[in-house]
Parts: structure tokens; C-alpha cells; sequence
């Protein structure tokens, strides 16, 4: 009879106090970084969430498949190399930057979450960094898997493995610093700019203004004066952006192109986009330390 | 110790808005219910103890650590439920509830673990696995209650818990809320502006009007005994009023009730006679306590004579 009655009670174990570990702030940045770096690509939530990312990652991923195929049929033709990857994986990362970033704060300002966050043991720098590095990293996977799927395809299809790997030796930290600082720089820009705003379509919008309007107003301006309509390519970050990543990999702009025309000399372009990552997050961090919540 | 200690706490938005206006509050641990009109301060309140808010001057305390200066480690013991909607609808409630835990500093397994129980707690059981998008009103509610639940805090701020739900579901929260502060040994601040609520659930009360401190104490204080009979009755009652009143006790009626003054114990024996004489069923004499609702028609003349003339 007697334990009958305890059976019954064991579903019944009601509210009960937690004496274990607190793990405090780094934990609590780690967790929101991890939960939010899962949120970008749509993981664990419904399957809708997921189509966006995932499309951008495909779209990211084609010139890779087509480089794969062609060296596998006609073998040793480099139609997509390290660094001329970057000038394509350019389109991808403003999508995903438009699709994306509107939603890394956007959604806990627009559900009003962030009372959450900010009434735990969490300082609002704190936030800060786990949303900027969870979406920086998110971008990081679209900027360098593609490479890294190039660059073991490449050396799986090549007759010389190892003579492929000493040829491209050299190329991989330039790769990997490319890699993270498009999207170190591109991620302060586009959280600074799609924070502004709750709105997830104006959001969206801004982000996509950035990279599109910007582009022929500085492919036009330089054409039009040179003396100072060069400056313009400073406002698309298309144009710094590649021409950072040039000047990682040591290599000059083709003729004719606007870099080319504008002819500042190439070590501008990073400094240049360093200066965008750094205004970028100082507007991030404005905005954070002024909203209510 | 006290829980909440303030001296001097002001808030004000811009140059014309006043909040807070120089509020200094000693409260012990215990179910504390903050009410006040809408717009009185009780949510400026909760979020400068919260650190959502910054004081424009004045310091508070929360158990015993400083708002201003250790914001951060007192609020690994505090959980706040906001008046507002404040969950994102596209994850499950598990797994909502269980990151919330991880930002107070809980292991992964710990968090799990946790929201498992405060989920069966609040009363979510199999719905917890769906998206919050899918919630009723009283099913959200439930949810801001575990979150601000699941780490074990020391203190609970609730602001406005019974916010959009139906009767069933408002007697629901509150037997929550009561039980979570008796049983569990959590202190906790209520904030409403329904004085019923805060009648069936606080221990402590805390009067808030346009941003000054009105009254604190103890609920009993409050809702005194008045000098007031209720003598509910089965009959004539205007013709029990006047035989009270020819016995020479002060009466009145109000709907079926006879309100007779309590005027020494002899009161009692007179009414029970005077029933018997007419042939009247007694059904109950008892003794009046004074509504809350009361307390705010007493010091607000002002009011009063607007809610009349309205």
C-alpha cells in the first residue's frame, strides 16, 4: 500500500530549489553566442527558417562545385582561385548580410526579449559581443568553407597531391586572413546599420542599399571625375572590400576595372574597410547602451 | 535583512516627466505587492532595481547588493517577468526557457534539467515541445513565469502577471504566484493595479501615486476590522432597520444587508432579539473589514469626487 503511495508522488515532485554551479558571465556570453550562431543558419526551428541560409550557402557553394567538376573532366584548369573566389563570394555575403542581420538583434528587439537578456548577469557589452561574434562567424562559414571545399577538391583531383599542397602552401593564410576580415568588417557594418531600426523590412533595406547603391554610384563617379569622384569607390563596399582582399593576396586590380581607373594604391582598401568594421561596431555599441528595455 | 532598501530613488524622462519621485522603501522578505494606477511607477520602479532603467538619483539595494555597483552578480538571484510580451515565437518553449537558464550561468544539463521542472511547475506539459507562436495567452504567461523562475532566484519581480488572461486563468497564476512565494521561500514583488489581486496574495503591501510613496505595510494594517455589522438576513429588511433604529442602534441598508454600528457588544444580542420579534431568518452577522479599495477612496478626496461626478 505504502508504496503504492510513493509511485503516485513521484510525478508530483513540484518546485525545488538549485544549489549547483553558476557559471556566470562567460558562460552566459558562450550560450548566446552559440544560440544565436545556430539561430543565423535556422537551426533547431522550423524548417522555414532554414531555406534563406541554407540557399545562400548553395549559392556560395556553386563556383567550388563547378571548379570540382571541371578539373575532374579537363583536369588542371584554375578558372576559380583563392583569390578571385573572394570578388564572387561578394554576392552571397550581401545576401546573407540582408537576410540575416535584421534578424541577430532585430528579433529580440522586436519581441522585446532584450529585457530578458539585460535583467540576467549579463552587461549589455556582453551581448554585444556574443551577437556581433555569432554572426561574424556565421559569415566566416560563408566565406571560407566554399574555399576550403576548393581547396581539398583541388588537391584530391590534382595527379600530384603533394606537389599541389606545396604550390598552394603560401596561399592559405592569406585565405584564412581574407576570410575572417571580409567578414569581421562586413558584420559591424551591417549589425550597425540594421540595428538602427526594429523594423526588419527597413532593416533589410538599409543593408541592401549599403552594398547595391553604393556600387554604380562608385563605378560612376570615378569615370565621371577622376581627381575626386575616386573617393566614391570608398563608399561601396564591394570595391574595398575586394580591394583588401587584393592586396592580401598581393595582386593588382584587371585593367579597366574602377580600382584600377581610381588608382590609389592598394594598401588604402583595408585601412579603409578596418575604419568601416570600426565605425560599424562603435554604432552598434551606441545603440545598445541607449535603447530601453 | 532587508530585501529591498531604497533612499531617495528619483526617475525622471527628460525635464517634465517625473516617475519616481524621492521614493524610500525598508522591505522585508515576503510576498510584497506594489500597487498603483497605471502610470503610478511601479514598473520604473522594478527596472531600476532591475538595472533596465538607470536611477536619476538616489541609491536602492537588492538583497544587500548595491544596483548601481554589483548589477551584474545580484541579478544571478533575481527573475523578473515584464508586463509586456517578451518571448520570440518561432522556438519551443523548452528550448526557450532552458537558454534563458544557461544566460543566469546554469551547465547545459543543469538548464535542461531545470526547465523541465519549471515548465511541469507553471503547468506546461506536453505543449512545451511546440512553438510559443502556438500559445494561448495563459500558456505565454506561464512561460515568462518559468523563465524568470528556472535559475532558483532569491527574489521574483512580477509585473502585472495576470496581464490579458480570463478569470479561470488569472486564479490559476495567482495560486502560482502564492505558492511559489510561500512554499519555495522566494520573496517576491507584485506589481498591479487590481487591488483584489494583491489582497489574495501579499503578505506586504506597497502603495505607489504618481511616483511618491503613499502608504507600506502590512497587509492586516490595511484591512482593519471596521466599526461596521453586516447582518445578512432572510426577510423584511427595512422593517429590521427600523426596529434596530427604535432599539437605538445606528442602521442602514445596503441591498439585503442591514449595516448596523458596532456600538459595544450589547450590539450583537439587539440584532439577534430583533430578528427573533419579526420572525426573521438570521443568516449572518459579521463584522466588517475595510476594503482596500477603500484606502484609495480615503486619501484620494480628489478622486473620489471625480470617479462621482464621472
Amino acid at each position: 500500500m505504502q508504496q503504492a503511495e510513493r509511485s503516485g508522488n513521484i510525478y508530483d515532485l513540484g518546485y525545488r530549489g538549485y544549489d549547483g554551479l553558476r557559471l556566470g558571465r562567460k558562460h552566459a556570453i558562450a550560450s548566446l553566442y552559440f544560440y544565436t550562431l545556430r539561430s543565423a543558419f535556422g537551426l533547431g526551428r522550423r524548417p522555414g527558417s532554414k531555406i534563406i541560409p541554407m540557399a545562400i550557402a548553395i549559392i556560395a557553394l556553386i563556383p567550388a562545385a563547378g571548379q570540382l567538376a571541371i578539373a575532374a573532366l579537363v583536369s588542371d584548369v584554375e578558372v576559380y582561385t583563392p583569390s578571385n573566389y573572394f570578388a564572387y563570394i561578394e554576392v552571397p555575403v550581401a545576401l546573407f548580410c540582408a537576410a540575416i542581420a535584421p534578424e541577430i538583434c532585430g528579433r529580440d528587439m522586436r519581441q522585446r526579449t532584450l529585457s530578458l537578456y539585460f535583467s540576467r548577469a549579463l552587461h549589455r557589452r556582453d551581448y554585444i559581443l556574443a551577437k556581433l561574434g555569432a554572426f561574424a562567424t556565421a559569415l566566416t562559414v560563408l566565406t571560407l568553407f566554399p574555399q576550403a571545399v576548393l581547396v581539398i577538391g583541388n588537391g584530391l583531383a590534382s595527379k600530384d597531391l603533394w606537389g599541389y599542397v606545396q604550390d598552394n602552401w603560401a596561399e592559405l593564410p592569406r585565405t584564412i586572413v581574407s576570410g575572417l576580415f571580409i567578414a569581421a568588417v562586413v558584420a559591424n557594418v551591417s549589425l550597425a546599420i540594421a540595428t538602427q531600426t526594429s523594423r526588419r523590412a527597413y532593416a533589410t533595406i538599409a543593408v541592401v542599399a549599403w552594398f547595391l547603391v553604393t556600387f554604380p554610384i562608385g563605378g560612376i563617379l570615378v569615370e565621371v571625375s577622376h581627381d575626386t569622384g575616386r573617393y566614391a569607390l570608398f563608399l561601396s563596399p564591394f570595391e574595398f572590400i575586394h580591394g583588401a582582399t587584393l592586396w592580401i593576396f598581393n595582386a593588382s586590380p584587371g585593367a579597366d576595372t574602377s580600382m584600377d581607373l581610381a588608382g590609389f594604391p592598394q594598401w588604402v582598401y583595408p585601412l579603409v574597410a578596418l575604419a568601416y568594421g570600426i565605425v560599424g561596431f562603435a554604432f552598434v555599441v551606441r545603440r545598445f547602451d541607449r535603447i530601453s528595455a | 535583512m532587508p530585501i529591498i532598501e531604497t533612499r531617495g530613488l528619483v526617475k525622471r524622462y527628460g525635464r517634465t516627466v517625473t516617475a519616481l519621485n524621492g521614493l524610500d522603501l525598508t522591505l522585508e522578505p515576503g510576498i510584497i505587492g506594489l500597487v498603483g494606477a497605471n502610470g503610478a511607477g511601479k514598473s520604473t520602479f522594478i527596472k531600476i532595481l532591475l538595472g533596465l532603467l538607470d536611477a536619476t538619483e538616489g541609491t536602492a539595494s537588492v538583497l544587500g547588493y548595491d544596483i548601481a555597483k554589483d548589477g551584474p552578480v545580484l541579478r544571478q538571484f533575481v527573475g523578473y517577468m515584464p508586463e509586456h510580451d517578451c518571448l520570440p515565437g518561432d522556438v519551443s518553449a523548452t528550448e526557450f526557457v532552458a537558454h534563458m537558464a544557461q544566460i543566469n550561468g546554469l551547465p547545459r544539463s543543469a538548464a535542461r534539467e531545470r526547465t523541465a521542472e519549471t515548465l511541469r511547475h507553471v503547468g506546461l506539459f506536453e505543449e512545451r515541445y511546440r512553438e510559443i507562436r502556438g500559445y494561448s495567452t495563459g500558456m505565454k504567461q506561464r512561460v515568462k513565469l518559468a523563465q524568470a523562475l528556472v535559475h532558483d532566484p532569491r527574489i521574483l519581480f512580477l509585473d502585472e502577471p495576470t496581464n490579458g488572461l480570463d478569470p479561470a486563468g488569472r486564479d490559476e497564476m495567482l495560486d502560482l504566484v502564492r505558492r511559489t512565494g510561500t512554499e519555495f521561500g522566494i520573496s517576491i514583488v507584485m506589481a498591479s493595479h487590481l487591488l483584489g489581486e494583491i489582497e489574495r496574495v501579499c503578505e506586504h503591501l506597497v502603495v505607489i501615486d504618481g511616483g511618491n510613496l503613499k502608504r507600506s505595510g502590512p497587509i492586516g494594517e490595511f484591512t482593519a476590522s471596521t466599526g461596521t455589522l453586516a447582518v445578512e438576513i432572510d426577510g423584511d429588511a427595512g422593517a429590521l432597520e427600523r426596529s434596530l433604529e427604535a432599539a437605538g442602534l445606528t442602521a442602514a441598508r445596503e441591498g439585503r444587508l442591514v449595516l448596523v454600528a458596532l456600538d459595544g457588544d450589547q450590539a450583537y444580542d439587539l440584532i439577534r432579539d430583533a430578528c427573533d420579534d419579526l420572525g426573521i431568518g438570521l443568516v449572518r452577522i459579521e463584522r466588517r473589514r475595510q476594503n482596500l479599495e477603500d484606502i484609495f477612496r480615503e486619501q484620494t478626496p480628489a478622486e473620489e469626487a471625480a470617479h462621482a461626478a464621472g
